[in-house]
């Protein structure tokens, strides 16, 4: 369980984080959702302590980070891949981190295991990939066996195997009660993992809720016609309380009316149709929507292989 | 054990003994991590090789000098050797200077390097109250330190015996000078250590801390090594015998105290004060700052 109230962080001018306040539930994997720069890491410095609030408080299972007795047994997190010295192997940087709790040397290589790094234990991690950094993070977060999983952008660097690898363990995680709080700048990695989503772009939280929620609450459904009588067809659809906007090539969005009536006015006014086709939007769509406002570095022309364009925002 | 039976498939072994975050826990995992880095290893082999290597340099120096009339001759009247003092504990330990880089430079990299590779933010995460961290690296680096120094020096006195009784220079371990200037010379860089420890958990940043380091030193000594020979101001004197290495190295020379030199327990005093100073300094901000 991670409470967070109030919680601010200031870099001089910059409100990285503005004024955060939400929890994050054990038994459920929870998604923090938001484009880079949008105060993710930030907020996940604060809750281990690494980074000093400028205001408001956030607490680990009941208390704050550095008050636990045994804070590895409390939170295993995931900070940044390869914070580790590149001349230590990794088997003796995650000793060294066991050492602090007492953990046994056989825990360590309990983790090698689970991460799939033993073959690489023993190599120094300067000459890691980012993936096998990335595994070795997981692993360092592991080692105390914590209630509570922080994970910063877990599956960066990592292959579909590994993806793939770190979804079953958070979500295997979760399912034995624990609490697992995982960042990504992926609407897509996110809906795929997590059961309940944190939403934040500019430091504050833009959304709260279940994923589900979000998915449905955000996808509107769109219908594409073609029609030779496209103007007809417009003032048809318009009177049955549907909402036209040309798209592009000639074609139009259509929202408010179902598909299969836009057929039947179509057929009623005579219009002869080319196209009709029920588009619902993707969860990137709605993603982007809900963070258009708060991205940090936004692009001139939006590089957009997800087929969302600016016509989009005209519908 | 209990715990097991709500474990999934996965993990259905015993559940994982987790014990409290203790000092001596702290200080195990520091030494871990202080005996796993080849560039650790390798540099207080090198420190302890290079020490007894000057030593016996300079005592072969003096087994010639001894048979030569001219070289002693000129060696009695070197105002710099009369400071020194020219005893076998000078020769012994002749090498002190290098040692005090290499450790100084070892010292800040222990705590710099977490900060460029990004391992403090490990360190602190299973270690979120921080100051054991720091005073558990004080302890493996003073500890390594006098260990690796005392080490070097019983090599050096063994290694340069039959040549210093040849010079007429045997260190007489009766004389509690010659004793203090050994020992001196362990506690001498042991508290470099601790200061460059202090420096680099401040600054953080390895080229700036080792670069401070250098600079208080080696170079501002030198540079005031020459202002005090040529200006006749009281301060320069004052500025060059508080200087940490100048203050600091009093308790290894064997010379005569002079106006412009503090005693040998009076100038460690001295050092050990800054150290002090900085440690405490390098505790505050350690706590504060974001890591």
């Amino acid at each position: 369980m991670i409470e967070a109230h109030g919680l601010t962080k200031r870099y001089g001018p910059k409100l990285a984080v503005d004024d955060v306040t939400f929890t994050v539930r054990p038994g459920a994997v929870t998604g923090f959702l938001g484009p880079n720069g949008a105060g993710k890491s930030t907020t996940m410095r604060m809750i281990m302590g690494l980074d000093r609030p400028t205001a408001g408080r956030v607490t680990v299972n009941g208390s704050a980070y550095a008050q636990h007795e045994r804070p590895l047994a409390e939170v295993g997190a995931l900070l940044e891949a390869k914070a580790v010295h590149p001349g230590r192997t990794a088997r003796q940087h995650l000793l060294a981190l066991a050492a602090t709790h007492g953990i046994a040397p056989g825990r360590v290589d309990e983790v090698v295991e689970l991460t799939g790094l033993t073959a690489v234990a023993g190599k120094r991690v300067g000459g890691f990939s980012l993936g096998m950094g990335q595994r070795l993070g997981i692993a360092v977060a592991l080692l105390g066996d914590p209630r509570t999983l922080i994970l910063d952008e877990p599956v960066n660097g990592l292959d579909p195997e590994g993806v793939l690898w770190v979804r079953n363990l958070a979500r295997h995680l979760a399912g034995e009660g624990r609490t697992v709080f995982l960042s990504s700048h992926l609407m897509s990695e996110v809906a795929l993992t997590a059961d309940h989503v944190i939403v934040i772009g500019r430091g504050r939280i833009l959304a709260d809720m279940p994923v589900q929620e979000l998915v449905d609450g955000a996808s509107h459904r769109v219908v594409r016609v073609r029609s030779p009588q496209a103007t007809d067809l417009a003032d048809a659809l318009r009177r049955e309380g549907g909402d036209v906007a040309p798209g592009d090539d000639g074609a139009l969005e259509v929202t408010g009316v179902e598909a299969a009536r836009v057929g039947e006015i179509a057929a009623a006014g005579g219009v002869v149709l080319h196209e009709l086709t029920p588009v619902s939007s993707t969860l990137e769509e709605a993603y982007l929507e809900l963070t258009a406002d708060a991205v940090e570095y936004q692009a001139e022309t939006l590089d957009d292989p997800a087929g969302v364009t600016t016509d989009g925002a005209a519908r | 054990m209990t715990a097991t039976t709500a474990r999934g498939p996965e993990t259905a072994t015993p559940a994982v003994v987790v014990h409290r975050v203790t000092f001596a826990r702290v200080l195990r995992a520091e030494w871990i991590k202080f005996r796993t880095l080849r560039s650790t290893v390798w540099t207080v082999v090198i420190t302890a090789v290079v020490m007894v290597g000057l030593a016996l340099m300079m005592a072969a120096i003096m087994r010639v000098a001894a048979d030569t009339p001219e070289m002693s001759e000129g060696m009695s009247q070197d105002p710099g050797l009369q400071a020194i003092g020219l005893t076998g504990t000078t020769i012994v330990t002749f090498g002190y200077s290098f040692g005090a880089l290499a450790v100084g430079v070892l010292a800040t990299l222990i705590v710099t390097s977490e900060y460029s590779t990004g391992t403090v933010r490990s360190t602190f995460a299973a270690v979120p109250r921080r100051l054991p961290v720091l005073w558990a690296k004080l302890v493996v680096i003073v500890l390594a330190t006098a260990v690796v120094v005392t080490v070097a020096l019983a090599i050096a006195f063994v290694a340069t015996a039959p040549l210093l009784e040849d010079a007429g220079l045997s260190v007489d371990l009766s004389d509690s000078e010659q004793v203090r200037a050994l020992v001196g010379c362990v506690l001498y860089l042991a508290t470099v250590a601790a200061f460059a420890l202090a420096v680099g958990t401040l600054m953080r940043h390895s080229a700036g801390a080792i670069f401070t380091i250098v600079a208080l030193f080696f170079v501002v000594p030198l540079i005031f090594s020459i202002v005090v020979q040529a200006s006749d101001a009281a301060w320069t004197d004052w500025v060059n015998k508080l200087l940490p290495s100048v203050a600091g190295e009093r308790v290894i020379s064997r010379g005569l105290p002079t106006d412009a030199l503090l005693d040998p327990w009076v100038g460690y005093a001295v050092l050990a004060g800054y150290t002090v100073v900085l440690l405490v300094a390098a505790a505050v901000t350690l706590r504060r700052r974001d890591a």
